[in-house]
């Protein structure tokens, strides 16, 4: 029995190489089916082992700490047995501490506390030490103070829009956010605000809600005994409606008082209930009782004898926007830092820094006295000369921080407090901290960074976060120092700064340039240089060998025009200097081309075999060292079209490239090839996903009505004979003929004169039309012979030749669900490559217009096809439908959840990388139920979390632990977090069985599970983060809304959806292939399950990925007993 | 049932591309076709009471075998090969679970789609449209099933399709309003809603007309409704001059796919709108029957004779025609 144990512990443990050399045991087979995927079949053989009559402990450990590793909801009861046979086996003190320890962390999660403290004991008695199980204290909200709104919480909640999911200590700070940035606008005629539609409906409804509740008498349940009753005629005047017919079935409640009746609907009363209670003469009652709300303070904060005397708490609250703005703010800042500042500043000071301490104080901590600062004591003697004050004196240095310099100083603080590492420690050095804030703040302060709706200190926040150094720990300069004093003397255009200008040629080093940029950081135009920096910065990311200075000298003058084309580059580092160059003197030559039909067709396909070739990198069936090659070769002969027919070899022998460097067989049919290639390189086992993949890229690529690649390359053949004397294909030609039949010109409204006027879509118009006209017989027959005229026939073929490539892209981008790719038949052959008139949008990002118009035939989109991805997204967005009543799709923030899961594929990933992640969620899960037992282990928990998570949200965690509310402190961890604290611990823990098996796994299969790989796997693309679609993980902190961006940084920095699939994935046993379908679909139910209050609301999206999750979960747990059964 | 028959469209790329030259022969499911139509005479009143064979229907000239025919919301009946018709097709059974039939041929009663405005621009008669869609969901025929849906910028399903019409109503009044208004999106979504549901079916939009946030154009949905079979009613609750964009394509979506358009600025007369619908719907005549051979692949023009002498002075109002659906 001993040996048993210890065979089974061996084999999960990495750090005792002693097991390596013993014959395979059951135990090796388990481990070896689990990590090729096999969990399923590595779980039936655990069960059964441990289901035995007299089962070791050693099996029913290995099928408890296997449960465990995929989070499955027997593991507790697995581990429940284990202990029952503990004492059988001569099993070591230590292991029965460890196993006892381990579960008393699952009963708190299922909030068991007896058991906990049960197996406490019992860990004790085993030897274990340091474990102490916290007093069961109320919560947070338990001890706050209460104010009262009149009429049920969740009439309020939809006359707000707040989301009826909010947890209590959330619901007036969601309040006090609305109304601050949609409850008051400027009046016209004087300086002064006024309420907005939204707000003065709340305050009506607070008015029809206290009428209610005066009816609803002492026990505040509004009842209606009978259809004739005295009170129903009251209770419908109140709520504007009248009985049309007599009591009884015929009865109808119709509306008498619009405005009042408007408010009953809205706010959801059961009307339809009175109606069918007065229709059956049955009563009617409805608890009316007045919401409770758990306020921060005591009322005296917040209010003056006089306000009280005016009305209620809500009723202030509404109508003092500074008011919502400072109780916004400090429900951002940890409770214990609040408390500091509220003893240190009075309320009516605070109230007038109130926007700042909002936008910029969720990093601030005040801990021991003392206020935290980025840079650590180092860097205290700077803060406190910049501040006046040192954070020595804890609340007194916030207090500065708010009220200097218009909130620049405090702007500062948040954007070094958010990032971690050695550039955080390089911009912290005490005089660059110093330097660089003057070169923010300017001599001019105002206006602050916290003035408008959103942060408007977007710039300084993207530098510093996308800032890198190079291995001398110097700042990396794209092209090196001279080309940027060169640039800010010689700039491209206009002026980027008078006294930048002047300054330059006198630079010496990196620090010059970074002072310039912080000092255009703060500037919302004219900071050019400042996004050539960060757009260049993050090209040369990947590089092993940097761009030269000429190349950077020309990406950076050309940034204007060509920077959405800069996106190629980045993912791409293998390309040399010289194809970048290239790809730019190509755009030029295509742009210079004056028939715009023709330059639309050559941008068009060039672009597209430029999309596909992207693809095909990102998918490695091109590699990284053919990637120059190839897109060198694909280019060549686009820097010189003349002519249709110039342009149609261009596509075809670009096509024929990437075919071959792809590897693909000599005579396979181009267009079998090209989906096979775009759906993603198939693995074994794979065969039915991928084949689902395949027939959805049909339906989209039949329903917008394009030609094969395989009928027009076979119909250019043709047309190539014919021209040397030979007959045309007639099968081919009336295959080509029968496509165009299907090409109807969209309908419109607007007459040919408002078209004219408004010169939209004209040039897809003549190019759909173009299309439709040929005639391919005609056209021989005029060509009467003329051998260069019938050489230029298969120019004709251009454009569909271009709709098809650009169709491709879009056939392997469509989101989930492709309602406009579906219904739409002419949505590719309407992409716009030249604009509006006057716009040059050729080369610039791909944009959504047209929508909303319905004179028009229907959105389309515009520019080139470098932020495709992005646009479809947009496009679709509001096809999705919302779960829930009430509930709006997030614009901003959906576009890039619907491009995280389809950008990625997953074919090439192993079972053993989904399980990696997984079993580190799953480590990282107990790691925290731990955390409630053992301060020890809470204090290494929240020193990794630290970096990623504000203090409020910390301390909101650190209270839940402390009572021992293990869900409540896991509802405070999002799970990028939880991967993050995993990889951090698991290392050095020698405790958890859980972190062996990571570290085995580790061991392993060092390449598959390191870093690199799993951030290239289960990553997101950060288009504009990271100018890149290559997903990646930056393990950011969480960003806020930001002027200019509006929710999308805060989506691209969201890096917890892809992580928790893989996890979920895991969980039920799902191949990794499953996931190309998996994802997009769980994708699109996360988004319609989000109710989100505001734009930061991003807990509102954790709540959708975890009820997704759930629903996932029991649908799988029912498939399995269904199974079983 | 299949058919044999040549395609060269979405199956054609599958097996086609390994086979260059040749047409290959796939065996593809084509879908039973509903019709529903109404017939009138030259003074706009109903004509009731005419039987199978008082009529022909013509899919681009070639006449088609009735599989089943129903007036109004009486029972099918089945028609025999020989013309004959037999019985009616079993019902569902009356006050059940509520939940719809699902055989595609036995259906009672139509599906009625109730998709309902809730946008900025109804702000102002928000309420009177709940009273007036309420009342027709409560004047609906017991055989006829009613979801209601709302759209602003998003569709929402306040209450799926059922007979329960506290249900219905229930989630009518649930309609919460304001943001954008995606007209044409969440009309696309509600066809395909309701194409997924067997039977007869139709959508009755009710909506102030303009559309500021849709991607998808008027006639693109229509072609949906078109192919599908679904009639469009729209009740406006705008002038017809007013907004003379929204009426147009308003008129034409309804006119072509079989259903009728109203502008009811008004309460009283967005009540006589909806008594208009639901006479129509309750005087229409609903044929099925699967397609004979036909080698169109695009838009197939469905025409509907009444071949009786009486009749030939009558004015049959139906959708048409329809593009075959494909499929793998």
């Amino acid at each position: 029995m001993r040996l048993a144990w210890i065979v089974v512990s061996l084999s999960l443990s990495a750090d005792i190489g002693a097991a390596q050399g013993r014959a395979p045991s059951q135990a090796d087979d388990v481990w070896r089916l689990e990590v090729q995927g096999e969990a399923a079949q590595a779980q039936t053989r655990l069960r059964q082992a441990a289901a035995a009559t007299n089962a070791s402990p050693a099996a029913l450990r290995a099928y408890a700490e296997f449960l465990d590793r995929y989070r499955d909801p027997g593991t507790r009861e697995a581990y429940t047995r284990l202990t029952q046979a503990l004492d059988r086996g001569n099993i070591p003190a230590a292991d029965k501490a460890a196993i006892y320890r381990r579960l008393a962390g699952l009963d708190l999660e299922a909030g068991d506390r007896a058991a906990a403290e049960r197996h406490i004991a019992a860990y004790a008695a085993a030897g274990g030490t340091g474990l102490s199980l916290p007093q069961a204290g109320p919560s947070g909200e338990a001890q706050a103070v209460y104010i009262e709104i009149p009429g049920p919480w969740l009439s309020f909640a939809r006359m707000a829009a707040l989301s009826p999911d909010l947890k209590p200590d959330d619901l007036l700070p969601a309040l006090a956010r609305n109304v601050v940035t949609n409850g008051y606008q400027a009046t016209s005629a004087a300086e002064g605000l006024e309420q907005t539609e939204y707000l003065k409906l709340i305050v009506r409804y607070l008015s029809q809600a206290r009428e209610l509740a005066k009816l609803s008498g002492e026990d505040k349940m509004v009842r209606v005994e009978t259809c004739d009753s005295t009170n129903t005629g009251d209770l419908l005047r109140v709520l504007g409606y009248r009985i049309r017919g007599a009591c009884g079935s015929d009865l109808v409640l119709e509306t008498v008082n619009a405005s009042r009746a408007f408010l009953t609907i809205d706010s959801g009363f059961p009307l339809e209930k009175l109606e069918e209670a007065l229709r059956t003469n049955r009563p009617f009652t409805l608890d009316y009782h007045p919401a409770r709300v758990p306020l921060i303070y005591d009322l005296d904060y917040w209010q003056t004898v006089k306000d009280r005397a005016q009305g209620e708490f809500i009723d202030n609250f509404l109508g003092d926007p500074a008011l919502c703005r400072l109780y916004l703010a400090l429900s951002k800042l940890d409770p214990d830092t609040a408390a500091e500042l509220r003893k240190q500043i009075p309320a009516a000071r605070l109230k007038v820094y109130a926007h700042v301490l909002d936008f910029f104080g969720g990093m601030f901590e005040v801990r021991d006295g003392k206020a935290v600062v980025p840079g650590g004591a180092r860097a205290e003697k700077a803060w406190a000369d910049l501040a006046t004050v040192g954070p020595d004196k804890g609340a007194a240095f916030f207090e500065k921080l708010i009220s200097k310099d218009d909130g620049w100083l405090a702007s500062y603080y948040d954007a070094l407090a958010r990032i971690n590492g050695p550039v955080k420690d390089y911009l912290t050095e005490p005089e660059r901290l110093k330097r660089f804030y003057g070169a923010i703040r300017g001599k001019v302060t105002s206006p602050g960074p916290a003035r408008p709706v959103f942060r408007s200190n977007t710039d300084m926040l993207l530098l510093t976060t996308r800032l890198r150094l190079d291995p001398d720990g110097k700042p990396h300069l794209p092209g090196g120092l001279e080309v940027w004093k060169n640039l800010f003397v010689n700039h491209p255009r206009g002026k980027y700064d008078a006294k930048l200008t002047r300054a330059a040629p006198s630079w010496k080093d990196g620090d010059d340039v970074l002072e310039a940029l912080f000092g255009l950081a703060r500037k919302m135009a004219e900071n050019e240089a400042l996004k050539i920096f960060m757009a260049l910065s993050d090209v040369e990311r990947g590089r092993s060998t940097p761009l030269q200075p000429a190349t950077v000298e020309r990406l950076a003058r050309e940034y204007r025009d060509m920077s959405a084309q800069y996106t190629i580059f980045a993912e791409a580092p293998g390309l040399t200097d010289k194809t970048i160059l290239q790809f730019l003197d190509t755009a030029h030559s295509i742009s210079g081309i004056r028939d715009p039909g023709l330059r639309a067709d050559a941008a068009g396909t060039m672009q597209a075999l430029a999309g596909l070739w992207q693809i095909l990198l990102r998918q490695n069936s091109i590699t990284q060292a053919d990637s120059d090659g190839t897109l060198s070769a694909l280019l060549e002969s686009f820097g010189k079209i003349q002519n249709e027919r110039e342009v149609f070899d261009s596509g075809m022998t670009g096509v024929r490239l990437l075919l071959k460097d792809t590897h693909s067989p000599a005579n396979v049919s181009p267009q079998d090839r090209m989906i096979d290639l775009l759906a993603g390189t198939a693995v074994e086992n794979s065969s039915d996903t991928h084949q689902q993949m395949i027939e959805e890229m049909i339906r989209i690529f039949e329903a917008q009505r394009l030609v094969s690649l395989s009928t027009l390359f076979d119909l250019a053949d043709n047309l190539d004979s014919v021209s040397r004397g030979e007959k045309l294909n007639t099968a081919l030609a009336g295959r080509l003929a029968s496509r165009i039949s299907e090409v109807q010109l969209p309908r419109t409204s607007i007459t040919g004169e408002e078209k004219s006027a408004l010169a939209f879509g004209y040039w897809t118009e003549r190019h759909i039309d173009f299309q439709r006209k040929i005639n391919l017989r005609a056209t021989i027959d005029k060509a009467a012979n003329d051998p260069q005229k019938l050489k230029d026939l298969r120019g004709q073929l251009a454009p569909f030749l271009r709709d098809t490539l650009v169709g491709l892209n879009y056939v392997h981008y469509a989101p989930p669900g492709a309602q406009v790719l579906h219904t739409n038949p002419l949505f590719v052959r309407s992409h716009d490559f030249i604009g509006i008139q006057g716009s040059e949008q050729t080369w610039k990002r791909t944009e959504v217009f047209g929508s909303g118009w319905p004179a028009n035939a229907g959105g389309r989109l515009v520019g080139s096809l470098s932020t495709l991805p992005y646009a479809l997204g947009e496009a679709e967005q509001n096809f999705l439908i919302p779960s829930k009543e009430q509930a709006l799709i997030w614009g901003d923030l959906v576009p890039q959840m619907i491009l995280t899961g389809t950008i990625p594929r997953w074919w090439n990933v192993s079972p053993l990388q989904i399980h990696w992640v997984g079993a580190n969620m799953a480590y990282a899960e107990a790691l925290i139920a731990d955390s409630t037992l053992s301060t020890q282990r809470r204090a290494a928990v929240e020193a990794v979390l630290n970096d990623y998570a504000p203090p409020a949200r910390l301390k909101k965690m650190d209270a839940a632990l402390a009572r021992g509310d293990v869900r409540g402190a896991l509802d405070n961890v999002v799970p990028a977090e939880m991967y993050l604290l995993a990889c951090d611990l698991a290392p050095g823990d020698k405790e958890s069985p859980l972190a062996a098996g990571l570290r085995k796994m580790a061991a392993e299969n060092p390449e598959a599970l390191s870093k690199q790989t799993i951030s290239r796997t289960f990553g997101t693309p950060k288009p504009t983060l990271a100018n890149s679609f290559q997903p990646e993980l930056l393990n950011l902190r969480t960003f806020p809304t930001l002027m200019g961006y509006s929710s999308r940084i805060l989506a691209e920095s969201w890096e917890s959806n892809l992580l928790y699939y893989a996890a979920l994935a895991d969980e039920i046993h799902a191949a990794p292939a499953q996931l190309n379908v998996l994802v997009p679909e769980w994708t699109q139910q996360t988004v319609e399950r989000i109710f989100a209050t505001n734009l930061e609301d991003w807990p509102a999206l954790l709540r959708s990925l975890r009820t997704l999750g759930q629903e996932v979960r029991d649908k799988a747990q029912k498939q399995g007993s269904q199974a079983a059964d | 049932m299949s058919i044999a028959i040549r395609r060269f469209g979405l199956v054609f790329l599958l097996v086609a591309l390994a086979i260059a030259q040749d047409r290959p022969t796939f065996r593809v499911k084509v879908d039973m076709v509903v019709l529903s139509f109404q017939v009138t005479d030259s003074k706009g009143h109903y004509k009731n009471g005419l039987k199978p064979g008082d009529f022909r229907i013509l899919e681009d000239g070639i006449p088609q075998k009735l599989n089943t025919f129903a007036e109004g919301n009486k029972p099918p009946l089945q028609i025999a090969t020989d013309g004959a018709v037999p019985a009616a097709v079993p019902a569902p059974a009356e006050g059940g679970s509520g939940v719809v039939d699902t055989r595609s041929d036995a259906f009672v009663g139509t599906n009625v789609f109730v998709l309902f405005d809730t946008s900025n621009y109804m702000y102002r008669g928000f309420v009177y449209a709940s009273d007036a869609i309420a009342d027709f969901i409560r004047g609906l025929d017991r055989a006829d099933s009613v979801a209601v849906y709302t759209y602003s910028r998003n569709l929402s399903r306040a209450a799926p399709l059922s007979k329960e019409r506290t249900d219905a109503i229930g989630g009518l009044r649930k309609a919460v309003a304001g943001d954008d208004s995606a007209l044409y999106n969440s009309l696309l979504l509600t066809l395909r809603d309701a194409a997924k549901v067997p039977g007869r079916k139709v959508v009755i939009v009710f909506s102030n007309g303009p559309d500021n946030a849709s991607m998808v154009a008027p006639d693109d949905v229509r072609a949906v409704a078109e192919d599908e079979g679904i009639p469009i009613y729209v009740i406006s609750t705008n002038e017809v001059n007013k907004d003379p964009i929204s009426s147009n394509v308003f008129k034409r979506i309804s006119n072509r796919t079989g259903g009728k358009s109203y502008f009811a600025r008004t309460w009283q007369k967005q009540v006589e709108a909806f008594e208009a619908i639901r006479e129509d719907l309750g005087n229409s005549y609903t044929v099925t029957y699967y397609p004979q051979p036909n080698p169109n692949e695009g838009f197939r023009k469905i025409s509907v004779e009444v071949v009786s002498d009486v009749g030939k002075k009558y004015r049959v109002q139906c959708r048409p025609g329809y593009r075959p659906r494909g499929g793998f």
